[in-house]
Order: C-alpha cells, then structure tokens, then sequence
C-alpha cells in the first residue's frame, strides 16, 4: 500500500516538475516597491480581477504572443487552465465592456524591456531571460512562493 | 440568415464612429497602435430543433418566434463587431454592433455597447453610455456563446430577461483583501428595448433601472448577489383588452373592473430582480449555482422564482456538462372585477388568460458537450429536456390549445471568436 503511494507521489511530483523546466518568473519594475507577490496576488493581476500591489501602485500586466509556449505553460501552472480557457474568459469579460486583457508584449526580450522602463508593468518570462538590474523577480511560478 | 446589409454596416459605423468621434487619437511612447486601439468580433452558428409543434422553442422574451419541429438557426446565430480604443491610460472608449435575432423579427444588427469607461485608479472604474445589464450573473455576455459551456445560457434562469444593456452609467469599486477581492457595483440607466409577447409588443424604452451588485472572489470561487429595481415607463400593449373591461366596469357601475383593468397597467410600476448564485471554476472543473427571485408590482405578470445548476468537466479539448434549471410563478389572486355570470363571461375568460399567460411552471435537464476544436472555434451539441406543465406558457413561443409543456430540443452550434 506504502509503496503504491510513494509511487503515486512520485508521478505526482513528476507530473507537477516536467512542465517547470522552462523556470517561468513574473517580474516587475525593480523601483515598483515590490519584493514579493503571493499566487492570489498574480492571478488577481493577470485574470484582470485587482490589478494593484499591496502598495497601492497600478499593476499592466503584460502577455507573452500565444506563439510562445510559455504563455501556455504560465497558465497552466497558475489556473491550471489552458489557452482555450483563457480565450472563453477573456471573451466574456472583453465582450461584455469590463475588463481588458493584458497588454502583449512582443516577445520575451519585448516583456523584459517594458517592465524595466515602466514602474507598473509586469510579466512573466523565463528566468534566464532575466538579464537587467532594473527588474525583480517576486514570483517563481510553480515555486515556492505560492 | 437574413441579415440586411445596408443597417448592418450602418450600426456598425454608428459602433465606430461612437468610438472614434468622441477623442482625437492620442499615441503613446512604447506603445503598439494595435494595443490602443483594436477591432475584435464572436459569433455563433447555431441550429436547434424541437420535438414538440404545439409552440416554439425560444430563447429568451425578446425572440418573437422561437425553433420548431425543423432545424432552424434563428434562436442562437448571431454575430458581433467590436471596437475598443485606449485613448489614455485610463480612458477606454468601447463600441459594439451585434446581429441577431431580434423582437422585431429582423437580424438588423443594433448598437448593443457604446460607453466610455474611466478607471481613475485600480479599484475604481466608472463606465457611461450604452452599457451590458449583468445583474443577473452573466447576462451580459449571453450573446458571447464562445465565453460559455452550453448552447445558451439557462432559459429558465435568464428567459425572462428580455434586455441585454441599458443606456446609463455605473461605478464598480474593488476592495482586495489578502487573497480575496470584494467588489460593488452600482448602475442606473433607462431601457431602449422592445418585447413581444403573446399578448402583444411591450415598448420598455425609457424605464428606469437601478441596482447594486456585490460580490467577492476568493480563489476559484466566486459569490454574488444582486438586487435591481426596473420602473416602467409605458403600458404593456394589451390588445384594448384593459381599456374594454375599463369601459364595461364604467358602463356597468363595476367600480372594481376599472381597478382590475387599472392594475394590469405596467406604466408606473416597479419589478425587482433579486439574486444570488457561486461559481466554482478551478482548472478543468466548473461548477455554477444560481438562484432569482423577480416581483412585479402589476398584476399582468406573475412573481417567479428561478434557480439553475451546471456542471461540467473538461477532459483535453472536450467539457461534458450537465444542468438543471428550474422556474415556476406563483399566481396572486385577482379577478376581472366583474360578476361571475353568464353576462360577462367572455371577459371574465379573457381576464384569465391575460393572467394566465405568464404563467411559467417547468424545469429542464440540460446534457451537453463542447469541444474546442482549435483556439477560437468551439463546437457545441446538446439536448435540453424541458418538462414542464401545460399552463407554463410565458417562456414559448406561440403556444397552441394542445401545448402540454413538454419538449425535447436539441442544437448544434460552432462559437467562434475573430
């Protein structure tokens, strides 16, 4: 019995560490105030729902293109959803005249350079597209922060 | 489809112009144009069948006619074009024509959105102009059938709901607490739509509407309550019924008949929507409750209470669903005013089937399955077993003698998003 859940378990553990190997961050401006957001706090965010830090600062998320994996993957991780899901949420509240989508960026490199020039913006990209000091890392997605 | 092309495109400027005229256009740095300002459109091709002649299948009050014994695609087609334009960081301009079937019969698209919306921080957002009626949980996205599970949001639930947006404004204010967010939304505004009924066309232009909305959302659940106020501003067209038992009471010294006829007046009186329902949507699992509760000051329509459940799971690109929903009236008691004898007992008659012919006392099981066929394009087969009485008439179509209540429907419809 032990070791079928041990087994479970591992598969399980798995299953949750094979779609984290791209190590997808959410970043913000390094000046926003902000060291930490908890996973309420970034899907609140990107779904649209509260889109401010803990300090009171407007928060503009930013998408990655749907061409890009990790935009999936983002999702995926955060709602345990995918793309289609997101495309009926959106659809509903873009449709009905409330709340709008994230802005797209271009691309990763695109996301990375919004966020460090704009004190509200945030994105999530893959860790080793983290390359600039005016950015910070508040959310491993998948990680322990949630 | 008939659609007319002149009004369509007509609308559809009417839409654009709406968003256009209002601003001059304002650029900023860093930002894409396609980011600012966007054109975006849904749409379903739908076609259903009813099992059952003695009365048309409809969707909601505002269809004239619903689907019968053929396949048919006038319940659930339509179509939409929508412009957004982000003329600031905080001013969105939003203008929407939609195509569908509408109460006069015609697929002319109508403006169905055209506001302008300021958020002036994160928590505030105030929208003014033509905007969507959601005080009952998803109403406003009724005509979005790409953004929902089944074919058709729950007829028993949402039929009664002849409106889909009032011209007005509203505040929505957002209050994060920890991991949770409250929120209130408050509007006002005045109707502009037209609703057929079995006793004749209904002009609710210019009724007054008001409400307030609260809800919260605490991770993949969300609860939410509502109560609205709607304050007619004409009478209910009664084919001269109300004005003929106004004459004979007169006529006959039946003081009580003038106030029976007076009291089938619409004009004046105040119907209140009150709800409350949860939606539980986490990955692939959706659950949602929703209960109404609608009371009308006239006498010409009964009081109703309204509840639905659905259900369903999404297995890779396919959700089976299931719900159930149910609606029944309760009559209250009035009488013409006049005599129960022979003399007056073709009015007599008459009074009661104008009472009568809101009644609503029926349920339906709903089994569906939508599949996404690719982003954008979701196909959607369902079969809704609508089991109700025979005097539960308000929410069909042209009931006959015979109409038992009972109907199997079954649609079939592709929601796409462009």
């Amino acid at each position: 019995m032990y070791s079928l859940l041990r087994a479970a378990l591992l598969i399980a553990l798995l299953c949750l560490a094979l779609p984290a190997r791209a190590q997808l961050v959410v970043i913000v401006n390094a000046a926003a105030g902000v060291e930490q957001l908890s996973k309420a706090q970034v899907i609140n965010i990107f779904l649209g729902r509260n889109r401010e830090y803990s300090n009171g600062q407007s928060a503009v998320p930013l998408d990655l293109p749907a061409s890009s994996p990790d935009k999936a993957l983002f999702y995926r991780n955060l709602v345990n959803k995918d793309l289609e899901q997101m495309d009926a949420y959106w659809a509903r509240l873009v449709f009905a005249g409330n709340t709008s989508p994230p802005r797209l960026a271009l691309s990763a490199l695109d996301a990375v350079q919004q966020v460090s020039t704009n004190p509200g913006a945030i994105a999530y990209v893959e860790r080793k597209d983290v390359n600039s000091s005016r950015v910070r890392i508040v959310f491993s997605v998948g990680g322990v922060n949630n | 489809m008939p659609l007319h092309a002149t009004s369509r495109f007509r609308l559809l400027a009417l839409g654009l112009g709406l968003v256009a005229a209002c601003h001059a256009p304002a650029g900023r740095a860093g930002e894409s144009a396609g980011d600012e300002f966007s054109i975006r459109g849904f749409g379903t091709l739908g076609m259903a069948r009813s099992t059952n002649g003695e009365a048309q299948f409809t969707r909601d009050l505002s269809q004239p006619h619903g689907a019968g014994t053929s396949w048919s695609p006038r319940i659930d087609s339509s179509l939409g074009v929508q412009a957004n334009w982000l003329a600031s960081p905080s001013i969105e301009l939003v203008g929407q024509a939609l195509s569908k079937y509408h109460a006069d019969g015609s697929f002319a698209p109508q403006l169905s959105l055209g506001f302008a919306k300021w958020s002036p921080d994160a928590r505030t957002q105030i929208r003014a102009g033509r905007i969507g009626a959601d005080f009952l949980m998803f109403a406003d996205s009724r005509s979005i059938g790409y953004s929902y599970l089944p074919v058709r949001p729950p007829v028993e639930y949402f039929g009664q709901l002849f409106f889909s947006a009032m011209d007005g404004a509203d505040i929505s204010l957002s209050f994060p607490l920890e991991s949770q967010v409250l929120q209130a939304k408050l509007f006002a505004g005045r109707l502009h739509e037209q609703a057929p009924s079995a006793l004749g066309m209904w002009d609710t232009s210019g009724s007054k509407i008001a409400g307030i909305i609260l809800s919260t959302q605490m991770d993949a659940l969300q609860l939410r309550g509502s109560v609205t106020n709607l304050r007619f501003s004409h009478n209910h067209d009664l084919a001269g019924f109300d004005q003929t038992l106004r004459q004979i009471g007169t006529a006959y010294g039946y003081d009580t008949a003038i106030t029976a006829a007076n009291a089938l007046g619409t004009k004046g009186t105040n119907s209140t929507y009150y709800s409350a329902g949860f939606v539980y949507d986490d990955g692939p699992l959706l659950l949602q409750a929703m209960f109404n509760y609608i009371r009308h000051q006239t006498n010409l329509f009964q009081n109703s209470t309204a509840a639905y459940f659905l259900a369903g799971y999404r297995v890779h690109s396919l959700t089976p669903y299931l719900g159930y929903s149910q609606v029944h009236s309760n009559r209250r008691y009035s009488s013409s005013g006049l005599p129960d004898t022979a003399a007056f007992a073709a009015v007599n008659e008459a009074y009661e089937s104008v009472i009568a012919s809101s009644t609503l006392q029926q349920h339906t099981f709903t089994t569906g399955l939508r599949w996404d066929l690719q982003r954008n394009l979701a196909l959607k087969l369902q079969w809704d077993a609508v089991r109700g009485k025979p005097r539960s008439r308000f929410l069909v179509s042209h009931p006959s003698a015979s109409w038992n209540g009972k109907t199997d429907v079954f649609s079939v419809t592709l929601d796409f998003l462009f």
